[in-house]
């Protein structure tokens, strides 16, 4: 065991854990945050994704020891009521079905209009084609990306 | 913009009621629910429902509806919440969602499955929300001393025309609360005055959703809880013969290695410590008896099954086909998972099921303890399709909890899940069928084996949607060491699709377009109408690009039909989907918004296992465990599609599994369409086209 101080959501936390640690874990078990979700544990699925200094990242393949000064942020912390503009298309766009999948598309989404906030269909394509939604939600998604980034801009 | 509150109702505490029953500041529990016992098929009559067990309405004006079947993604909580609203006449804004948990004696059957909710339940849930309307137009006129009849609701209030009064329905709970309960049957809106039912609305559930807060199996916070992961046989059939669990116990963070009937159980700290204990077990499996059992073998043993086929009429053009399914996995987003906290006199369990009854014996099973010291509660399902039947999970949590003597959240890794489910069986198809010479079809055999261990049964009539005479469908099992499940819309996966892929050939061989060879034999008017407004939407007929074709498929089962078109063609060794028109006719749909996302759901379940999907088993065990090796459809391979909700203003129908067999028929005729080439295998891969 090893211990790091990490910042998530605007928070400095302490954690002893292993180095190799994912963050997935950190954040689901150890801080209770559980938004972040467990879909594959091998970076195929999108569900665990986070903001790393505002990018996204997958937290399954994210050891607590390499996290150091960056600054995490995880669905619950991208907004608190609701209020990102990726937050409201999802929910206007009735996006979800089960939803599992959704805070990791939605911090996708959150990390795609944080570097590109005029994103073409290719940059969509680009970012959720290594996002999973088993329940089939692709068009809504297109569509509730496209709305954020009308209303981002 | 407002922002939609959580619909996330808290459930009721014993203290919240006790207030309730205790008169101050109290509210309104009644219900109506008796019937719901002896609705679905085949679950048999249970005792009566305790009344009051379906709405709650507080002094502060929430209306609480407890919604008693399970939340997949299909949009049950919405659906069911708008069904009560509908005939209470409440404000919408101030409806909240409660789970109920296991306990088919107030709800009756709960199991979630068979596109089941909404026709088995709605007219209960509905009476359910007209009784309480009654009885706070009852306390309404109490008050006011005024005739019932004159009095009216809307958004929550009664109102009193000709004195200008109003009440709202917060404010008449507690007195509506002393009346008597109408023993008269509630009278319930005609469709004409529906004002929620048939309004496209969004789910309940996704403000919890996008800010993190929705609880799903895993995310249930429980005070000490524990991490568990379970090593289980690597083949089919395998069992533990000896295991050394020396270096899992020196991983930092694992706190217990126990022995379960599953397998061998880490239980960690955290999920990270139990995977990592779990990877240092040594342990000595017995391969069990099914290492020589492959795909290969099990597609043989099914071939062998198929007899010849009856002689079709003389004179008949006869055309002969074959079609092969694969296994497939549930693979819900959300992994198996359960937490389970077993004390010396009680054992709660927290699961996202379709099963709470089935969960709830398992976990009486596992525990030991008598019925009345176990409680099941459900949580929101990260996806089901058929896949959280089963309680094996619920068995592992439960176990492991009582040996450890903590709560214990058990989590079963993406390969677990892949590995250990209930699959849907790979089928082999063997058809013969025949047209005269003036192309009307005159023959249909179709023999199915399904490797799901023998039975089955002989000829029958074919169920098909086409007046053909003589349309048989034989039924036949071969063994099979793989555990099989249902899996979203069951045997229509294969039959239904098979079926469409071949009438599809019947058309050809009749030298007509499959579209209007299926409107001359339909049978069904409905259907029909389904398949024209899909022909129709997507311009069939209508000039494509070349190298493109259009395919399409119907359906109808579940009360409702559905119908695709589809244009694809391909690209090298690739297929590539263009557009895909849809359309769904669930009778009266509760919410066209709902219905509308089964239907895309669906349809990309249908493309995803027509392109991608497949389960195949190799030396007695199952070759895929991850994303990857058992693919899905992803965003940027979406084509461009449009779903139409069709109002045919009929009985409710069901909606979660009617998107899905269209779908891969629809695709398979559309590359035939596209490449002169029939579909003999799903998935479709360019390489086997025939
Ligand atoms: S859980 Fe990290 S990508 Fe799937
Ligand atoms: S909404 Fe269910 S997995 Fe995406």
């Amino acid at each position: 065991m090893a211990q790091y101080n990490i910042s998530v959501n605007g928070e400095q936390h302490q954690v002893d854990a292993p180095p190799d640690t994912p963050m997935l874990w950190v954040l689901r078990d150890r801080l209770g945050l559980t938004g972040t979700k467990y879909g594959c544990g091998i970076a195929a699925c999108g569900a665990c994704a986070i903001l790393l200094d505002g990018a996204e990242e997958r937290s399954c393949q994210l050891p607590i020891s390499e996290v150091g000064s960056k600054k995490i942020v995880t669905i619950e912390g991208l907004t608190r009521d609701g209020s990102h503009p990726a937050q409201r298309a999802w929910m206007e766009n009735d996006v979800p079905q089960c939803g599992y999948c959704q805070p990791g598309q939605v911090i996708a989404t959150a990390a795609l209009l944080n570097k590109s906030p005029k994103p073409t269909d290719a940059e969509i394509d680009q970012v959720f084609e290594t996002h999973i939604c088993r329940c089939g939600t692709y068009h809504r998604i297109r569509e509730a990306v496209k709305q954020a980034a009308k209303e981002t801009s | 913009m407002s922002l939609a509150p959580s619909r996330t109702a808290s459930p009721v505490t014993r203290r919240t009621v006790l207030k309730v029953i205790g008169g101050v500041g109290a509210g309104l529990m009644l219900g109506c629910f008796a019937d719901a016992g002896r609705i679905t098929a085949g679950e048999g009559s249970k005792a009566a429902l305790a009344p009051n067990a379906i709405v709650r309405i507080d002094p502060n004006g929430d209306v609480i509806v407890t919604v008693m079947r399970s939340d997949m993604g299909q949009g049950v909580r919405t659906s069911f919440a708008m069904l009560v609203a509908e005939e209470l006449d409440a404000d919408w804004n101030k409806v909240k969602v409660l789970q109920a948990p296991a306990d088919e004696e107030k709800y009756g059957s709960q199991q979630t499955g068979g596109s089941s909710s909404i026709t088995s339940h709605n007219r209960d849930l509905r009476r359910a929300g007209a009784v309480a309307r009654a009885l706070l137009v009852g306390a309404a006129a109490k008050t006011w001393g005024v005739d019932p009849s004159s009095c009216t609701t809307d958004a929550g209030v009664v109102k009193h025309a000709s004195s200008g009064k109003s009440l709202s329905y917060g404010e008449l709970a507690g007195t509506a609360a002393t009346l008597p309960i109408p023993t008269e049957e509630p009278k319930l809106k005609d469709k004409s005055e529906f004002k929620l039912i048939g309004k496209p609305t969004n789910r309940v559930d996704n403000h919890d959703v996008v800010t993190g807060k929705a609880i799903y199996g895993m995310d249930v916070p429980v005070e000490g809880v524990v991490h568990a992961v379970v090593a289980r046989p690597p083949t089919i059939g395998g069992s533990l013969k000896s295991f050394d669990d020396k270096a899992a116990r020196q991983v930092p963070g694992v706190i217990d290695v126990v022995k379960i009937g599953s397998g061998v159980a880490v239980v960690g700290l955290d999920t990270w410590a139990a995977l990592k204990g779990r990877d240092a077990l040594v342990i000595d499996w017995d391969r069990g008896p099914n290492i020589g059992v492959s795909s290969a073998t099990l597609h043989e043993a099914m071939v062998k099954e198929v007899r010849s086929h009856d002689a079709a009429p003389a004179g008949a053009k006869v055309v002969a086909a074959t079609l092969e399914f694969p296994f497939l996995a549930h693979a819900s987003m959300e992994p198996m998972n359960a937490v389970a906290d077993v004390r010396p006199d009680s054992c709660t369990v927290w699961v996202p099921t379709q099963n709470p009854s089935g969960a709830k014996e398992a976990a009486v099973d596992a525990s030991g303890l008598p019925e009345d010291k176990v409680t099941v509660n459900v949580t929101l399902l990260g996806g089901g399709f058929g896949g959280r039947h089963k309680a094996d999970f619920v068995s592992d949590a439960v176990e492991i909890s009582k040996a450890v003597k903590k709560p214990v959240k058990l989590q079963w890794s993406r390969e677990d899940d892949m590995r250990n489910d209930d699959y849907r069986p790979a089928s082999h198809h063997s058809f013969q069928g025949a047209v005269d010479s003036s192309g009307n079809p005159v023959a249909w055999s179709h023999q199915v084996v399904f490797a799901r261990g023998r039975g089955g049964r002989g000829y029958r009539d074919a169920g098909i949607m086409y007046a053909i005479p003589n349309a048989k469908l034989a039924e036949m099992g071969t063994d099979s060491p793989v555990r099989t499940g249902p899996w979203r819309s069951v045997d229509h996966t294969q039959v239904d699709v098979a079926n469409e892929c071949f009438i599809d050939e019947l058309a050809s061989a009749a030298g007509q377009d499959p579209l209007e060879f299926r409107q001359k034999h339909l049978r069904d008017e409905r259907v029909k109408k389904v398949l024209n407004a899909a022909a129709q939407k997507a311009g069939w007929g209508t000039p494509l690009p070349a190298g493109h074709g259009r395919g399409v498929a119907c359906f109808s089962a579940y009360g409702s039909c559905s119908a695709y078109v589809m244009e694809a063609s391909v690209e090298g060794d690739k297929f590539k989907l263009h557009r895909v028109v849809g359309v769904i006719d669930v009778g009266t749909a509760v919410n066209p918004r709902g219905v509308q996302a089964q239907m895309e759901g669906g349809c990309v379940d249908g493309l995803s296992t027509a392109l991608k999907a497949e389960i195949t088993v190799d030396k007695g065990a199952i070759v895929q465990s991850n994303w990857g090796e058992y693919d899905w459809l992803r965003l940027n391979e979406m084509p461009e599609l449009e779903i139409y909700v069709m109002d045919s203003g009929g009985p409710f129908g069901g909606m979660g599994e009617v998107g899905y067999p269209p779908s891969p028929a629809a695709l398979a005729n559309a590359v035939f369409a596209a490449t002169g080439k029939r579909v003999r295998m799903f998935p479709i891969k360019v390489s086997e086209l025939a």
